[in-house]
């Protein structure tokens, strides 16, 4: 057996499934609510449970967000000279011939779409909230009425990204998220800022 | 039955000769069954003050100065517009709100989860909900519009100030006898709700060039499409991203 290496705790593995798990619900049922998926409003029984379902998905989805950043925040806010490397190469997604320059233990792509979502959760969960308990407030409807659903159009581009890169553009990038270790020789080749940092390399 | 543009009815609202009995506001009470609501005198006989979830349509009263008399007495029927392009219907996460054959803008109450999102749709102030949260507005009777009977309100009028049938016909009808001025001939792509005068319809009170709310319209072309498209967009990206140049190979040696 290969020496392993930790990468993600059990609590950030646990805390990323109810953070995708109620992304996605909240995803499926904010398109049923969008364009009226009869269908999938039924499975729920009807767009009034849909509703409750959705609300509290939300709450789930903004707890978890917030828990969130004390795993990734820091690292998403500190970009080096490498990181603007790996813009110039499109992180080596455009061809496999550019040299990626070498990583920490995220990339800027990573980090940048780890922000994207902190935003535009703080946008979507806000907003929820105003039309969840300030209907009677026409402006608050108004304005939380646009915001969610510009935050959802970001949602709806970049959480796909985000799985295309995690899964099949990335072999064996999907464990991590299962187990959340790796090999060492694996580590090392992928993250040698991190490794280095870690003094495993 | 005819194609579903001819098909289009609407509401005839003619001020001029309405006498404000308000027997249009008793019978749409009877008809659909709804209670009285307890008001105050507040020295108008408007009654009750606007529009409430058991109270779908009033006659509003005005008092404009004049120079022949002390003061006009304008009375005019105000009541869901019905619009063809209808902000509450295209807002409504539900389907609760939706348009009949006939071009009524109805509800199905029992689909409404009430969000109030209508409220914000409506260039009117229209919808109003219950005690249990669920919309409620006056629907046309679309139940006995769809039976080829006129709204109980109509059926009611005495003078003929509220008129039903073909909406074209209605309007061509309005301007043949001198009515120079139809309020939502046009807005909202065509009130359902219209109202024939031959003075300014802000003198009774009607909005002034109606449209939806600028951010319900934004929202309904560009945000609701692109929440899709980029899905889509995403995914098919991905599809070609992984047939023409595929994932991302582990090298095994350093290059």
């Amino acid at each position: 057996m290969a020496e392993m290496v930790r990468k993600s705790s059990v609590d950030e593995i646990i805390n990323h499934w109810l953070l995708a798990g109620s992304c996605i619900l909240l995803a499926l049922t904010g398109f049923a609510f969008l364009f009226h998926l009869d269908g999938v409003a039924g499975v729920f029984g009807g767009y009034n449970v849909m509703k409750d379902v959705h609300n509290w998905l939300g709450v789930i989805f903004a707890l978890s967000l917030l828990y969130s950043m004390r795993h990734y925040l820091k690292d998403a806010f500190e970009y080096d000279a490498d990181d603007l490397q790996w813009f110039k190469v499109a992180g080596g997604y455009l061809s496999h011939k550019v040299k990626v320059p070498p990583m920490g233990k995220y990339n800027p792509g990573q980090k940048l779409y780890y922000l994207a979502i902190v935003a535009a959760g703080i946008a979507i969960t806000a907003s929820g909230l105003g039309m969840w308990l300030m209907k009677d407030d026409a402006t608050v409807m108004m304005y939380s009425h646009l915001i969610h659903n510009l935050a959802f159009v970001i949602f709806a581009i970049a959480v796909p990204v985000h799985i295309y890169l995690g899964t099949l553009a990335n072999p064996g990038t999907f464990k991590l998220m299962v187990s959340g270790t790796l090999p060492l020789e694996e580590a090392k080749r992928r993250y040698p800022k991190w490794m280095k940092a870690e003094g495993r390399m | 039955m005819a194609n579903e543009s001819n098909s289009r009815k609407a509401i005839l609202v003619t001020p001029e000769i309405c006498i404000g009995c308000r027997a249009c506001q008793v019978a749409c009470k009877s008809w659909n069954q709804l209670p009285a609501s307890k008001t105050k005198n507040n020295g108008t006989y408007q009654n009750p003050p606007d529009l409430e979830s058991n109270t779908f349509n009033i006659i509003r009263f005005t008092e404009v100065p004049s120079q022949e008399t002390p003061v006009r007495w304008l009375f005019v029927s105000r009541r869901c517009m019905h619009c063809e392009d209808a902000g509450c219907v295209k807002i409504c996460p539900s389907g609760a709100l939706y348009k009949t054959a006939e071009g009524a803008v109805a509800f199905d109450r029992d689909k409404c989860i009430g969000c109030k999102l209508c409220s914000t749709g409506c260039p009117f102030d229209v919808p109003r909900y219950d005690k249990e949260g669920k919309v409620s507005k006056c629907h046309l009777c679309f139940d006995r519009i769809a039976a080829n009977m006129a709204p109980s309100c109509v059926k009611t009028c005495p003078t003929g100030a509220l008129k039903y049938g073909d909406r074209a016909e209605l309007i061509a009808e309005a301007k043949k006898n001198g009515y120079a001025t139809i309020y939502g001939e046009n807005d909202l792509k065509g009130l359902g709700s219209v109202y024939a005068f031959k003075e300014e319809p802000k003198l009774y009170g009607l909005k002034e060039n109606p449209a939806l709310p600028s951010s319900v319209a934004f929202w309904h072309s560009y945000l609701k499409p692109l929440s899709w498209i980029g899905l889509g967009g995403v995914v098919a990206a991905a599809a070609i991203h992984y047939l023409a140049i595929g994932p991302h190979k582990e090298e095994k040696e350093e290059v």
